[in-house]
């Protein structure tokens, strides 16, 4: 180490840190100033005080919104699990194990605005499923799905289920690829069988991507747009059945030019995800505490 | 179930190898969920070659096209520049990764090896910034990108804002860390600056660490929309997602359009990550260690 008094470390620092200055901590400090007043990005912003905040108070489709994006958090402990059985499924040693590896995070690279087009095909009232559900007597007639209120979020939650799974699945493979085989060995002549041997062993020994994957998949969760947005051909679904936070955000924002109402909705957000990270930060502790 | 000590005859290699019977559960377990990841695309690829006589919806569902046709790829290629949304995310990705993990890659070794006042203090600022949702930051940048920077409806409104990524200090810094000092000492001591060391000496080592953060900002800009969205309006500027999306208002309920688009869109990068599969997967190993 270092203790010499020098430029130098400054100069390696100072393009991070004036890039971070100008998108980062600026863009903050002005949306905590537009949230105060009424803004429609032409014209300068207005003073309102708290009026912003009072209409969001009293904002069904704002409530709403919150509620679509905590219930979008389902999706993080059923991506973890799916993943973690996935990863021990492809953690066998067969032949051509690589290609289905492969075949599994192909959704993952794909984008989610392709994705999110074939899936909005299959669900289209003309689409697979519905051919498919009545060809085998499932259902007389082809249903909404995406015109349906309550299917709208479930939809797009499979999605990011679906395209996650192989993505976060090798995260996990990594972790148990790591496990000291005689750590199985020692489960099974305790007597173990397969299940009791990925419990006691596989499970501690993949806290860390645990602790990582829920950080990440929970603040991907807490911040979904494009899923909604192709899901919905940019409407957020009939009486806004679909509308996340960002998704609000957006609308409020670039659609109907209510920034200064749109930037109260952006410290929601940062709000939610603060208290989120604590909640996982605290995780984090204890999971090297452990390790 | 076979027994699973087979005798030990001198079998050819390619025989041992082949499928064992308590394998043929775990072979069904794993097509079955490629099954489910390759569906919807294999759906879309199908529907793509499906001509005007060819039924999209029908009971049951028609699979294969009667009348193969590329007609569909031939109407996408025509109404929207394709080529330019692939150049345009190739040339926005590319630098967005270079500059993003150059930017990085410097800020990390003064954090990771060196003491001066107002580390921790910036340390924990950067660290804070991860919190904070990017979607946060688009109406001030907005803002910045229409009066001050000009570069509204321009590719360089995609790669600027994206250019400091405090997650991949972070994780730089957690590599630069494990290189030990005597090794940079002993440089010092032969007369190296700071700058020499960083490139001589810290990059080469955590080359690893550089391919995994350089892969993962790919596939974050590669796949970015949002932002994009909003900058970009004319179609020749337009990145794959924003062309995609546009696809789809272009061609509303034209679902073999649509299909031929996506397909066009899709396979060069799958066949992109079939290539550096294997780089892929070793990033995404390497980043989350115990």
């Amino acid at each position: 180490m270092t203790t010499k008094r020098s430029l130098t470390p400054y100069l390696f620092l100072a393009p991070a840190l004036v890039l971070v200055a100008i998108f980062v901590l600026y863009p903050i400090a002005s949306v905590v100033y537009y949230s105060f007043t009424s803004y429609d990005i032409v014209r300068p912003p207005v003073w309102v005080g708290f009026d912003n905040y009072a209409q969001l108070v009293a904002d069904p489709t704002f409530w709403k919104a919150l509620t679509n994006s905590l219930v979008y958090l389902i999706a993080t402990p059923t991506l973890i699990v799916l993943s973690i059985v996935l990863a021990i499924v492809v953690n066998r040693r067969l032949r051509g194990i690589h290609v289905f590896r492969a075949l599994y995070y192909i959704p993952a690279i794909s984008g989610s605005i392709a994705i999110g087009i074939a899936w909005r095909w299959l669900f289209d009232r003309n689409g697979f499923i519905n051919s498919a559900l009545i060809s085998v007597g499932a259902i007389k007639d082809p249903i909404q799905w995406l015109s349906e209120p309550s299917m709208v979020l479930p939809i797009a939650i499979l999605l990011t289920i679906w395209a996650g799974v192989g993505y976060y699945s090798v995260i996990f493979l990594a972790g148990l690829q790591n496990i000291p085989e005689e750590l199985y060995d020692a489960a099974r002549i305790d007597g173990c069988n397969d299940l009791q041997k990925h419990w006691h062993v596989s499970l501690p020994g993949l806290r860390p991507q645990i602790v990582f994957v829920a950080v990440i998949s929970s603040l991907a969760a807490l911040k979904v747009f494009d899923e909604i947005y192709v899901l919905t051909n940019r409407t957020g679904g009939i009486l806004d059945s679909g509308v996340t936070v960002v998704f609000y955000l957006w609308k409020q924002a670039f659609t109907l030019q209510h920034a200064g109402y749109a930037s109260a909705i952006a410290i929601v957000l940062l709000a939610l995800t603060l208290a989120f990270s604590v909640f996982n930060v605290r995780l984090l502790e204890r999971g090297t505490a452990g390790d | 179930m076979a027994n699973a000590r087979a005798p030990a005859l001198p079998l050819p290699v390619a025989r041992r190898r082949l499928i064992k019977p308590q394998n043929v559960l775990w072979y069904a377990v794993l097509i079955g969920m490629s099954v489910i990841t390759v569906f919807p695309f294999a759906w879309i690829l199908l529907t793509s070659f499906k001509g005007p006589n060819d039924l999209i919806f029908s009971v049951p569902p028609q699979f294969l096209p009667n009348d193969p046709t590329l007609n569909n790829y031939a109407k996408v290629w025509d109404a929207l520049p394709i080529p330019h949304f692939f150049l345009n995310s190739i040339a926005v990705s590319i630098a967005v990764v270079v500059l993003n993990v150059l930017v990085a890659s410097l800020a990390a070794y003064p954090l990771a090896k060196m003491r001066f006042r107002g580390r921790d203090a910036i340390f924990y600022l950067l660290l804070a910034t991860l919190i904070v949702p990017v979607q946060l930051t688009y109406i001030p940048s907005f803002v910045l990108a229409v009066n001050v920077f000009h570069y509204y409806d321009s590719l360089p409104a995609l790669v600027f804002p994206n250019l400091a990524s405090a997650f991949n200090i972070f994780l730089l810094r957690q590599a630069y860390r494990s290189v030990p000092n005597d090794l940079l000492d002993a440089a010092r001591i032969d007369g190296a600056n700071e700058a020499r060391i960083w490139w001589n000496i810290m990059l080469p080592i955590v080359r690893p660490s550089l391919a995994a953060v350089a892969i993962f900002t790919f596939v974050v800009s590669w796949n970015d929309f949002l932002w994009p969205s909003l900058m970009l309006h004319t179609r020749e500027t337009m990145t794959l997602p924003v062309g995609l999306a546009a696809l789809q208002g272009f061609f509303s309920s034209d679902f073999r359009s649509i299909a031929a688009g996506v397909t066009m869109t899709v396979v060069p990068i799958l066949i992109f990550f079939i290539a550096v599969q294997r780089y892929f997967v070793r990033g995404l190993a390497g980043a989350v260690k115990g």
